[in-house]
């Protein structure tokens, strides 16, 4: 049928050349999925870059919204000198950059790790461990943050165990309250050598940063965070190990029989064969990391809803908090800045890790 | 067969022009309306179902689905910004201000059967600009629940002043019972506050009045039963909430509002308890009132009918249907003694109606409710003073109202 048609149609209708008849069906191929990313993913993408610059309260049309400039951003970075809007930003600023140094780099050494184990040929019951480690990014996180909820509950397993081993050792260990427990952990362990916000130096609890003091800034995450920490690295850490178990299979035998009749012992092998030939993967693995830790999210909202004392307070939970309270014009600019931080940081990394990366 | 292709396609447009007609012929004598709320329990939505069952059968030319949905605050918010809102729907006091603000609500209230009859502090709760918006379908308030077996066994009686609670709470913090379980939560906390003669704005929302003797003394007594041993939070005992602390005899005391009372009875029902009105402090008696109405949109396409179904729900029968289960309480002043014939043991808080304060804020204060409760841990956590924290809610308040 579509070969060499005549160029004039019986009906004297209008005739593509040939490379034009390739180009319209390659269009009509590729449209099912052209019209979807459109209307699903550009269309809202651009509409709620719009609202962001407008008073939206998200109860009406949102053509009913009157525009505002840029007031919205102006108040997230406090240009208009108000102060309430950017103070939270930067206490969710805080909050997820600790979340986000804590979880990427032990999930994705520890994805690692666990999958050059389950790698290895002589590991026993390999499918079982490989599921076993796979499970709990299977599962909802919501489940499993509600399970976790019951695991951190004062009364709970983690402070069982911890309590029954300390006994076991002759220690005294008072049950911590997990989830509600608003101390940042750098705080608490400079405790231990007697610094506190009362023997601090001035210059610390007194210069005020973006609404925060140093002292507050140096808090790290709240114990409560750290909970909300562990719950995520082993959520997390299943799904990157199944890409690092992918490309581990991925290496050619010949280069490690290669590198071994060279005389390489195995720990050259693993840092100049294995590591450099993850390259790709590890940036791969990093970057959906910190993505998925900039958006952290869910997890929040089941366990902490931001309590203790806004210490759980992520960019996306406040993003959230203001679309659902009336503020929706506020949190689709919070949204924006929120891309603009992972797309800077998605490029930093990319020169970091990605220089030598292929393809 | 051309021919015969011809005449199925014809057929095919003739059942579809009937299948749509069809229904918009009997839409002429039929209003269907959808009545959208969120589901709290089994028993609540059965008892709902049966009430719209009922005016169903005797109402046959006003249909009424009932949807009840989960994550009601976003599918209410995704229906209103689609333009296609529910006939009617529940509307929280605490959302009531933001939705007359989008101007999402019809002002409603002056159509309906004797409105003299809500108690003022809930009709005040859905009035705005002066209008009467949306009849409050029932309400809570917030008491003071305590164990008689352990008051008894100290010899004690319901406390009826701050100082009262406080020995109270003193005396029965032993063998691992606390007196007394206190949330870091404003919900609880602002009780105390107007109990002490403070307030948190001024009446038009144009400037914070929070940072004020009164509300110290409150936050000091709130705090200070925490912070001298007598108190602790759900979460320090392990808990989600005060009733659990409470129900599992953890606690000698909790203020909580009535839903408390059919959780405790399905939960533990061998607790031994009682409800007493709150303590009263230096300003006298005060509590809380939770309330929700029954809405109708500013964009109703019947807005007639959602109005009479409306003033069914909220009329004396409707209401009495609906709040003999014993959930809430009613919002007529005159359905009040056949209630508490059912109910004896919830006087205390139907009492409340009389002194109670709305759940109700301005648009945007979400923000200052958050600083409260970030303020109450860290006054609770010993990191903070009284008088700072008041001077920092304070500040943030007053931003926000200045930026409305």
């Amino acid at each position: 049928m579509a070969v060499a048609a005549p160029s004039i149609g019986k009906r004297g209708g209008f005739q593509l050349s040939a490379k034009g008849q390739e180009r319209a069906a390659g269009f009509t191929f590729i449209l099912p999925a052209l019209i979807i990313v459109v209307v699903f993913i550009f269309l809202p993408l651009f509409s709620a870059f719009l609202i962001s610059f407008t008073n939206w309260n998200g109860l009406q049309p949102p053509f009913e919204a009157q525009g505002v400039g840029l007031r919205n951003y102006e108040r997230i970075f406090g240009l208009d000198g108000t102060t309430v809007v950017r103070d939270e930003f930067f206490v969710a600023i805080k909050n997820t950059f600790y979340y986000t140094l804590g979880v990427v780099p032990t999930q994705t050494a520890l994805a690692l790790v666990l999958a050059f184990i389950v790698n290895q040929q002589f590991l026993r019951f390999r499918g079982f461990f490989r599921v076993a480690f796979y499970f709990p990014s299977i599962t909802s996180s919501i489940v499993i943050a509600t399970i976790f909820l019951w695991l951190f509950n004062r009364n709970g397993v983690i402070n069982g165990v911890i309590g029954g081993v300390a006994n076991f050792l002759g220690l005294q260990y008072s049950p911590v309250t997990w989830i509600n427990d608003a101390n940042g952990i750098i705080h608490n362990f400079l405790r231990l050598f007697g610094v506190t916000i009362r023997t601090a130096p001035a210059w610390m609890t007194e210069t005020t940063i973006l609404g925060q003091t140093i002292w507050q800034w140096i808090s790290g995450p709240s114990v409560t965070m750290l909970a909300i920490m562990l719950l995520a690295i082993w959520t997390t850490t299943g799904t990157m190990m199944l890409i690092f178990l992918a490309a581990l299979q991925d290496i050619p035998r010949q280069l490690y029989e290669a590198a071994s009749v060279d005389g390489a012992t195995r720990w050259q092998q693993f840092r100049l064969i294995t590591v450099p030939m993850l390259r790709p993967t590890t940036f791969f693995v990093l970057t959906i990391g910190l993505i998925g830790c900039f958006q952290v999210f869910d997890q929040i909202y089941v366990i902490s809803q931001g309590n203790p004392a806004g210490t759980t307070k992520t960019i996306a939970w406040i993003v959230f908090r203001n679309l659902r309270d009336s503020q929706a014009g506020l949190g689709a600019a919070l949204a924006f800045v929120l891309f603009v931080i992972i797309a800077v940081f998605t490029v930093i990394q990319r020169r970091l890790v990605g220089k030598t990366v292929q393809q | 067969m051309k021919k015969s292709l011809r005449f199925l396609a014809l057929a095919i447009a003739l059942a579809l022009i009937a299948v749509a007609v069809a229904p918009s012929a009997q839409a002429a004598q039929t209003v269907n309306l959808v009545l959208m709320g969120w589901s709290s329990s089994p028993s609540e939505n059965e008892r709902l179902q049966k009430i719209v069952d009922d005016w169903n059968a005797a109402n046959p030319d006003i249909q009424v689905t009932l949807n009840q949905v989960p994550d009601y605050d976003t599918t209410l918010q995704k229906s209103l910004a689609g333009g296609e809102p529910p006939d009617v729907f529940y509307v929280d006091s605490f959302r009531f201000l933001d939705l007359v603000r989008a101007e999402a609500l019809m002002p409603i209230g002056e159509k309906l059967t004797d409105i003299d009859d809500f108690y003022p502090a809930l009709r005040n709760a859905f009035t705005a600009n002066g209008q009467f918006y949306c009849p409050p379908k029932d309400f809570s308030t917030l008491a003071l629940q305590i164990n008689t077996e352990m008051f008894e066994a100290a010899g004690l009686s319901a406390p009826t002043t701050w100082e009262e609670m406080r020995a109270a709470a003193e005396k029965l913090t032993k063998d691992g019972v606390f007196g007394v379980v206190v949330p870091a939560d404003f919900a609880r906390w602002i009780a105390f506050l107007y109990g002490a003669g403070g307030s948190v704005t001024d009446d038009a929302f144009t400037k914070m009045t929070i940072n004020s003797p009164e509300a110290e003394a409150a936050m000091e007594f709130y705090t200070g039963l925490y912070l001298d041993g007598f108190a602790k939070t759900p979460a320090d005992l392990g808990v989600g909430w005060s009733g659990e602390a409470f129900g599992k005899g953890l606690v000698a005391m909790a203020f909580e509002g009535n839903w408390i009372e059919p959780y405790l009875k399905d939960q533990f029902p061998d607790l031994k308890h009682k409800a007493v009105e709150l303590p009263a402090g230096p300003g006298g008696k005060a509590t809380m009132a939770f309330t929700v109405c029954y809405a109708v949109p500013m964009k109703a396409k019947n807005p007639d009918a959602a109005i009479k179904f409306v003033n069914y729900l909220t009329g004396a029968e409707g209401m009495k249907a609906w709040t003999d289960l014993g959930l809430a309480m009613p919002t007529r002043a005159s359905l009040r003694e056949g209630w508490l014939e059912l109910f004896p043991n919830l006087e205390p808080y139907l009492n409340g109606a009389e002194y109670a304060r709305k759940w109700q804020f301005v648009p945007g204060f979400q923000a200052v409710l958050d600083k409260v409760n970030e303020q109450l841990s860290l006054v609770m956590a010993g990191n903070q003073t009284a008088r700072g924290a008041l001077a920092e809610i304070e500040r943030v308040g007053n931003e926000v109202l200045a930026s409305r």
